[in-house]
């Protein structure tokens, strides 16, 4: 009797372990499609690097859409680009999606890339695409600085991003040197102003900004008073705003326009990886995400990041993309690994 | 590494194998001529043992040789350039800083603590016993996240102080409370009638007998303060550790990680050397047989209420505080957030690496701990202080090491379960190592040799009689790896197969996207799955007080 | 001779037992006082009252002429200047020899000069028979005997006036205990310290005591002169307690008692007609009997029933078959059994010289010597 119970607990634990490591857990490798080539099947795996919620809700409808199974890895930009270059061949990515331009870049100079089809780069205007057209953009942010007007005046607000290296800011604005959003608009400065002028810009950097880890972080710190501003991007303020607003609601954007390399629309990218297991379905999940109901997503979601696909427009509440006055950088251009380097020697890493 | 860990992840130089072992070491074999666990000359160990043993502790060597090696590859100009820097003596600043305050802090607090609910009158001194544990079933970071829900202008090194006290005081506080009850009560006697009073007493004899457990408990607090991640990441605090994950999102695992690496390895080596220093060769054996009478409590009269604040104080902040956080977001969350699909499966797939992790690591320990007991020469103990040496080091050291030689040189167990149970194995043997040896040591070998004189084959023999004895040693040792793996967060972040949700990742993502009232649930489970086994933790180091 | 140790009323319960029961106790100062009583008979709790360890439920102790738990007094252990010695030393484990001895000493030296410490250490040890390098030794490296000194010379650093020693000998093997015990006893009488010791040996208590106090179940059955108490016990509970007895029945007229072994001395002389008389088993005198040799007043034969071998001596029991007394055990009343009737007679346990050669079987004669102790009670 006894006996019988013990053998049954010890059935059940060896059940949930397996259920557990196995069942559940197993990522399904990624399967070659069927017998027809041209339609998707299968599943594939996605290194994203891009917000969890978004990429999930993605892959669900293009999931209900197609059939294919999609297994992310969660990961930072730099962190996955790196990675996969670590990888090599043997990487089981299908997919690479990131936040900022720079890790894909990485990828891209790696040669890791299958040229995307030209019906998904047709969906895409130019400018947010490399000009070697083995990836594309996905999506888009644009940098902004929220302050906390009960701290702040808007005349006292600092015209470009240059002027936080002046020493009236020191101890008075805050950022997330550590992640790749603001390593993102670093590799725009180096871009726009070169190494020397970047340099000494993190410098100032280090001696004047607060430093927290995450842009959300730093928008809460904002509105709780604890600093008068900080160099974020735009969405972490309306998602905020759509939630409950608690850590935002004392804050307002300032964008810097004027081509400022504070006005920077940072381009979110996606690409193939040429050693693909299910190239079919991984193409299909790319041009999902850039056609209408993908880049739809991005309007009715709460990701707030602006669509790059001119057939959607952004959320309404969002002030549209145009009226940014970005500066025109070519996203193929930004280079992660001298950023990383830079910030390391600031001091940042 | 991990936010809880055994009283002991390092045994105290077990006294009953010192000097056997000399006496063992006859042939150049170093094998040869060894005694058994009775003192008399017995048989070789089964070549596979000795074989599974060796394989475990070089198995357990790799992420050592690894930072040592990438140190080497990258080239002195390179090393040095990314070490010397302003950031790397900023952190260990922070770092140091940490660790100088933290573990003094923790070890007053434990010792104290201890004192208050083993030796005084005050009521209610076996709940607050209990209770005092239980900060052992909260991970630090969901403390931290607790704490800055609670007051989010947290940050900077005295909050990290705070949380890493308040997390980490039961380290020092459970072996002193087992080591407490098992001092002679005559000899606090013999000082009083010498002329102490309470307080000599508590100072210059209770106190130093504590030395050794403290000093466990403080080399402990010292490896979590250097390995934790999460409870500092999320109030900003840059310890060497949180260094590290940050470049390796910055560059995977690029030479500037490694650096840090070494460096952070350098400091845990620091400690052990430091910890081993300070115990030096000095036991406290209980000298004679003693009496077996309780030792009176002692009425705190005048301080009564200050003894009641400082235990109730001590378990609102511990506890208190985490758990009413988690309590307002579940309340503030609603239902909607039990809904949460991946919470069933995140569920599912912690207590299944647990589960499997614990098994496996205990299969594995088993040779090292057999060796040991039964077989005592350089050659065991050697093996036994690789694997202590192995899980000293921090969780993001031994997953980036694995990652980098998967990926390189076995690229098919590369994002596996199996590499994640690899790692598990790596930190948490010595859970397992220490009860399985206390359990082994205790079988005595007449038991087993009375079977095989009745007519049973040596491994049935051990099968029916020795295994019998040391399966609550080897359930005590399942459990504490499980609780290891239960609330680990850096090393299966780096190294789990796609796809995977633990507990702690989960948690740690919606922690990241604060997503407060989302991390909640996660929390919560982690800390119910980690409860029991903290209880187990408990009621054992009673129970070998006892012995 | 005042004394210095005061005991009266003394109650003591731990929940709802009993451990101590109206004690009333003085122990005359600079004399050895042993308590002695089976396990559990409350000594060590006597002592831990004394030490201050323990408060009485009720009574009076005091120590010196200082009352130190009664009615509005309760001192503490520490502050009542009395040493103690543990029943295994309770050494301080990780404090070498020199630093345990040290502990107590009063704040002048243990402020003093290295030197002053460590040769006050030294006469300490020398007292207690310790070589002076031993001060360098952990209390581990040391024999059971060696950790009783230094617990004695640890206690004696405070030259208290008084000393109280717990069983401090019973967990020593047998040839160690009575060197140790010579020791510790030559000390205490060279310093002139007013001592108690609690043992449940017999033989060391009689040894040790100037005065011996009995304790059976939480009361004092007698206190006393070892002799007095051995020769003279109040009882038969205290007569088989502290040794060997041969309790036999009797009938008292004028002092003397007419039992098994003939007629025998007793005292108290004051009792008459039936009783019992104890009498040690070295009184008795063993002889191997010729036919016809029982004609002394105190003597009679008997037979050897059994050997105990023991080496130095050997027991015998033997069957009595005297006539003249009552021939078999007191219960039976003496119109039972006819006297001269040969069979069964009574058993006696005595004791002979190994070297007689006694073999079962043997015809001896008993004779008592010295006088027996007279119970008013039956066996």
């Amino acid at each position: 009797m006894i006996l019988t119970r013990r053998w049954a607990l010890l059935t059940a634990i060896g059940t949930v372990a397996l259920l557990g490591v196995t069942g559940c857990s197993a990522p399904e490798e990624s399967s070659p499609g069927a017998t027809d080539a041209s339609t998707p099947s299968g599943s594939i795996t996605v290194y994203n690097a891009q917000h969890e919620e978004l990429t999930q809700a993605w892959a669900d409808e293009f999931t209900a859409e197609t059939g294919v199974t999609v297994t992310l890895r969660n990961g930072d930009d730099s962190e996955l680009g790196n990675q996969l270059v670590q990888e090599g061949a043997a990487s089981k990515a299908d997919v690479f999606l990131t936040e900022n331009s720079p890790a894909i870049s990485l990828v891209d100079k790696a040669g890791l890339f299958a040229p995307v089809d030209d019906a998904t780069l047709a969906q895409v205007p130019k400018q947010f695409q490399p000009s070697t057209g083995t990836w594309t953009g996905i999506a888009a942010r644009s940098t902004v600085f929220a302050y906390n007007p009960s701290m702040i005046s808007a005349g006292e607000l600092p015209a470009s991003l240059l002027d936080l290296a002046d020493p009236a800011w020191a101890g008075r604005w805050a950022a997330s040197p550590s992640g790749a959003d603001f390593q993102a608009i670093v590799s725009a400065l180096l871009e726009l102003k070169g190494e020397a002028a970047t340099s000494d810009w993190l410098a100032a950097m280090k001696e004047n900004a607060v430093v927290y880890k995450g842009n959300s972080t730093v928008m809460k710190a904002v509105n709780a008073g604890e600093i008068p501003g900080g160099v974020i991007y735009h969405y972490y303020w309306f998602a905020d705003q759509a939630g409950t607003g608690e850590n935002s609601s004392s804050t307002q954007m300032h964008y810097f326009k004027n081509q400022d390399p504070g006005a920077f629309v940072s381009v979110s990218g996606g690409g193939v990886l040429e050693t693909s297991a299910n190239p079919v379905a991984a193409q299909a999940f790319l041009a999902f995400i850039t056609g209408k109901a993908g880049q739809e997503i991005l309007k009715t979601g709460t990701s707030f990041e602006y669509p790059v696909s001119d057939a959607v427009d952004a959320n309404p509440a969002m002030v549209p993309l145009r009226e940014l006055d970005a500066p025109v950088i070519d996203p193929s251009k930004l280079n992660s690994t001298k950023v990383t380097d830079l910030m390391t020697e600031a001091g940042f890493l | 590494m991990i936010p809880a860990a055994p009283p002991t992840a390092k045994p105290a130089p077990d006294p009953s194998d010192t000097g056997r072992g000399a006496v063992a070491e006859t042939g150049a074999t170093g094998l040869a001529g060894r005694t058994d666990a009775a003192g008399r000359v017995g048989k070789r160990p089964s070549p596979f043992i000795v074989a599974a043993a060796v394989t475990v502790s070089v198995l357990g060597l790799l992420p050592l040789g690894y930072v040592i090696v990438t140190g080497i590859l990258t080239g002195w100009p390179t090393l040095s350039a990314l070490v010397f820097r302003p950031r790397v003596g900023e952190l260990l600043l922070n770092t140091i800083g940490l660790v100088v305050i933290t573990v003094p802090l923790t070890a007053a607090i434990g010792v104290a603590a201890a004192w208050l609910v083993g030796r005084t009158s005050l009521r209610g001194h076996r709940v607050f016993a209990v209770l005092l544990a239980t900060p052992l079933a909260v991970p630090a970071f969901v403390n931290s996240y607790g704490w800055v829900s609670a007051v989010p202008s947290l940050n900077g090194l005295w909050s990290g102080v705070l949380i890493a006290t308040l997390s980490y005081f039961p380290l020092v506080y459970l072996p002193c409370v087992a080591a407490l009850r098992r001092l002679d009560p005559t000899v606090e006697e013999a000082a009083e009638s010498l002329g102490s009073g309470a307080w000599g007493v508590f100072f210059r004899v209770i106190l130093p007998q504590l030395r050794l457990p403290i000093l466990g408990g403080a080399l402990l607090v010292g490896l979590h303060l250097l390995s934790e991640y999460g409870a500092f990441a999320m109030i900003r605090f840059d310890t060497f550790t949180t260094a590290i994950v940050e470049q390796y999102r910055s560059t995977f695992n690029g030479p500037a990680a490694n650096a840090l690496a070494g460096v952070l390895v350098l400091l845990c080596l620091f400690l052990l050397i430091g910890e081993s220093g300070a115990r030096g060769r000095s036991r406290y054996a209980r000298i004679g047989s003693g009496v077996a009478r309780v030792t009176p409590r002692r009425s705190l009269r005048a301080f009564t209420p200050v003894g009641y604040l400082f235990l109730g104080g001590l378990f609102a902040l511990a506890i208190g505080v985490p758990f009413w956080s988690v309590i307002r977001w579940l309340y503030q969350g609603g239902a909607i957030v039990w809904t949460d699909a991946v919470l069933v499966q995140a569920l599912l797939q912690t207590v299944g690496y647990g589960l499997v992790g614990a098994a496996v690591t205990c299969v594995l320990a088993f040779p090292v701990a057999f060796l040991a007991v039964r077989y005592p020469s350089r050659l065991s103990r050697g093996l036994e202080s690789v694997n202590y040496l192995t899980s000293s080091l921090p969780g993001i050291v031994t997953a980036l090491a694995l990652v980098t030689i998967s990926i390189r040189f076995v690229q098919p167990l590369y994002q596996t379960t199996v590499l994640v149970i690899v790692t598990y194995l790596l930190m948490f043997l010595p859970r397992a190592l220490v009860n399985l040896r206390a359990g082994l040591a205790q079988v005595p070998v007449g038991l087993e040799e009375a079977a095989r004189s009745l007519g049973k084959h040596p491994f049935a023999a051990f099968l029916s009689v020795t295994t019998r004895f040391f399966a609550p040693s080897a359930l005590a040792a399942g459990a504490l790896v499980f609780l290891g793996i239960v609330t680990e967060l850096t090393a299966t972040l780096l190294l789990a197969p796609s796809g995977t949700r633990t507990l702690a990742i989960q948690f740690w993502s919606k922690v990241n996207d604060i997503n407060y009232v989302g991390a909640a649930p996660y929390a919560l489970l982690m800390i119910v799955l980690s409860l029991p086994v903290t209880y187990l933790l408990f009621a054992r180091s009673r129970l070998t007080s006892v012995s | 001779m005042t004394a210095a140790i005061e005991l009266s009323g003394v109650n003591k319960s731990f929940g709802s037992s009993r451990i101590l029961e109206d004690i009333a106790l003085s122990v005359p100062e600079g004399s050895r006082t042993v308590v002695v009583g089976s396990s559990g008979s409350g000594k060590t709790t006597l002592l831990r009252l004394i030490s201050g360890f323990e408060l009485p439920d009720s009574g009076t102790i005091s120590v010196l002429g200082r009352t130190v738990a009664g009615p509005g007094a309760a001192v503490a252990a520490h502050r009542r200047g009395i040493g103690f010695v543990a029943q295994d030393g309770a050494l301080f484990p990780h404090l070498t020899v020199g630093q345990n001895i040290a502990f107590g000493l009063g704040p002048a030296l243990r402020g003093g000069t290295r030197k002053q410490r460590a040769r006050a250490v030294s006469e300490l040890l020398e007292m207690v028979s310790l070589r002076p390098d031993f001060a360098a030794r952990r209390p581990d490296e040391l024999s059971g005997g060696q950790q009783q000194r230094v617990a004695l010379a640890r206690a004696l650093a405070r030259q208290p006036r008084v000393m109280l020693l717990d069983e401090p000998f019973s967990s020593l093997d047998a040839g160690l205990r009575a060197a140790t015990r010579d020791i510790v006893a030559e000390t205490l009488e060279r310093v002139g310290i007013t001592t108690v010791l609690v043992t449940h040996d017999q033989a060391e208590a009689m040894s040790f005591a100037h005065q011996l106090a009995v304790l059976r179940d939480g009361n004092l059955c007698q206190v006393g002169p070892p002799r007095e108490v051995y020769w003279r016990p109040v009882d038969l509970f205290t007569a088989r307690f502290l040794g060997d007895a041969v309790v036999l029945p009797a009938t008292i007229s004028d002092g003397f008692a007419a039992c098994a072994l003939g007629t025998v001395a007793v005292a108290p002389t004051s009792l008459r007609g039936d009783a019992c008389i104890m009498l040690r088993p070295e009184q008795i005198m063993v002889e191997h009997c010729e036919s016809g040799g029982a004609d002394s007043a105190a003597s009679c034969t008997g037979q050897v029933e059994a050997v105990d071998f023991y080496g130095p001596e050997v027991q015998l029991a033997v069957r009595l078959f005297c006539v003249g007394a009552p021939a078999s055990g007191f219960p039976q009343s003496p119109g039972t059994q006819s006297p001269g009737t040969q069979s069964p007679g009574t058993l006696v346990h005595v004791r002979q010289h190994g070297t007689m050669g006694t073999v079962v079987g043997s015809r001896v004669s008993l004779t008592a010597r010295g006088t027996a102790t007279a119970f008013a009670a039956r066996p």
